[in-house]
């Protein structure tokens, strides 16, 4: 009866002006804050904590997922030094990893028309 | 952009059902991604909402209409001329511009059946209602039932087994589908099997093998249940066999069998097995709704859209920094 609408896991609650990222600054450590990503959990936590773990200007980073009914990521990001902020080396990672996986399309689209290729050919030499 | 990678991928095999690849100089995190969005992310159509008219057979209402959303549904693209995306014709309705309901966020079904329609026999006792007897109002999709035409006239049954009818007894009721993904309900998974598997690296320390007995060395071949090594012929030295990235699964015993051959616990492996970090094999078996290589497309096309859409709040954010 109080149950939370299915679709709550992975729409934004816009009646609420949930955003998607929202950023904190740490009052404590120079060049770090949290980032939240509302409605997203360990498919894109993990990527993305991948690629900017793979930044030698990021000195950490970890995400965690709060808890299984609660849809979203916090994601603790802190850089080496002032010269780059958290922001910018998110932008980065993400802005790579939209890049890769648009080759990861082209790859599987050449790959298929390939295999099509091969099989038809091996298909036309036995009849 | 630094940390650029380039991944490649090579089609392994491809059948109607299954799909087989290799990704590789990539990272597992993305291997991962590739198959949670597999599993998660694919928007497919499935049967939401079930009004039942007449039900006098023996399933409750909320059981059929539970039976009734577990049929795989697909959409026959004619563009491309086999069972495709279903996104791109249809639309989730809380997207859609409609206010209740158009023809682009909803298929609707209707069945209707009584026992006197499926048998003139008078000693047959029960019929089956299955996904067959389901009305489509749009002539492109329709319950995934059989894979081809050889497979239909072989098969026994007719279709997915929804009730039976005993004399007397019939069904009358409207089933809607709509666009849904599997976050929502495990109902719209495009998938049976999404799964990777990481390639073995093995290798042989050749110099310490050497100085084992040739016992020794059939020891360590034997105890491998996959086959993964051989003897030579030739030089009696201990090789690879050619197929060992397929075959290689269980090499536990064998890190215990050399642990026992060594001089001192410090001694080098004879043989390591490692996974490799950066070379994946996967599966994607279907559930009958889209062809395995259209999921493949479909999910990572959402894949895309997704970290396009981060990409645009990210640098939202920093500008409001």
């Amino acid at each position: 009866m109080n149950a939370p609408e299915r679709t709550a896991a992975f729409t934004l609650d816009e009646d609420n002006d949930e955003r998607k990222i929202t950023y904190l600054p740490s009052p404590q450590i120079p060049n770090a804050g949290t980032f939240t990503f509302n409605k997203e959990d360990h498919t894109m936590g993990n990527l993305i904590r991948h690629q900017l773990l793979r930044n030698p200007n990021v000195h950490f980073v970890g995400y965690m997922h709060p808890h299984p009914l609660i849809h979203r990521i916090d994601m603790k990001i802190q850089t080496r030094d002032g010269t780059t902020n958290p922001g910018d080396v998110l932008l980065e990672a993400i802005d790579d990893l939209t890049t890769e996986c648009g080759q990861l399309q082209e790859k599987f689209d050449d790959a298929m028309s390939k295999f099509e290729e091969e099989e038809h050919g091996n298909t036309g030499r036995n009849m | 952009m630094p940390n650029n990678r380039f991944p490649k991928l090579h089609i392994l095999s491809s059948s109607p059902h299954t799909l087989t690849f290799e990704l590789s100089e990539t990272d597992v995190s993305v291997a991962n991604t590739l198959r949670r969005m597999l599993i998660a992310d694919v928007p497919t159509l499935a049967i939401d909402l079930v009004s039942v008219h007449e039900n006098t057979t023996c399933l409750l209402d909320e059981y059929l209409s539970h039976r009734l959303g577990m049929i795989p549904l697909r959409y026959y693209d004619d563009t491309a001329n086999r069972y495709g995306d279903p996104s791109k014709e249809f639309r989730e309705p809380r997207d859609c511009t409609c206010e209740d309901g158009c023809p682009k966020c909803w298929v609707t079904f209707t069945l209707g059946v009584q026992f006197s329609d499926k048998t003139d026999n008078p000693n047959t006792k029960t019929v089956s209602i299955t996904s067959a007897d389901l009305k489509s109002s749009n002539s492109n999709v329709s319950p995934a039932s059989f894979l081809s035409e050889e497979e239909e006239e072989n098969a026994q049954e007719e279709g997915i087994s929804l009730v039976k009818l005993a004399r007397g007894q019939h069904l009358y009721l409207e089933a809607r589908a709509r666009l849904g993904c599997s976050k929502e309900h495990a109902k719209w998974c495009p998938v049976a099997v999404a799964t990777y598997r990481f390639i073995p690296e093995i290798t042989l320390n050749t110099p310490a093998l050497s100085k084992l007995t040739l016992k020794q060395r059939e020891e360590l071949v034997e105890c491998c249940p996959d086959q993964i090594l051989k003897i030579d012929d030739v030089t009696g030295q201990i090789i690879l066999a050619e197929d060992y990235e397929d075959k290689a699964t269980f090499t536990e015993d064998l890190h215990y069998l050399q642990e026992s051959m060594k001089g001192s616990p410090e001694d080098d492996n004879f043989i390591t097995v490692k996974q490799s970090e950066s070379r994946f094999v996967f599966t994607v078996e279907s559930t009958g709704c889209m062809h395995p290589v259209e999921i493949t497309r479909s999910a990572m096309r959402r894949m895309e859209e997704k970290l396009i859409m981060l990409k645009g709040e990210c640098a939202g954010i920093n500008e409001g920094v």
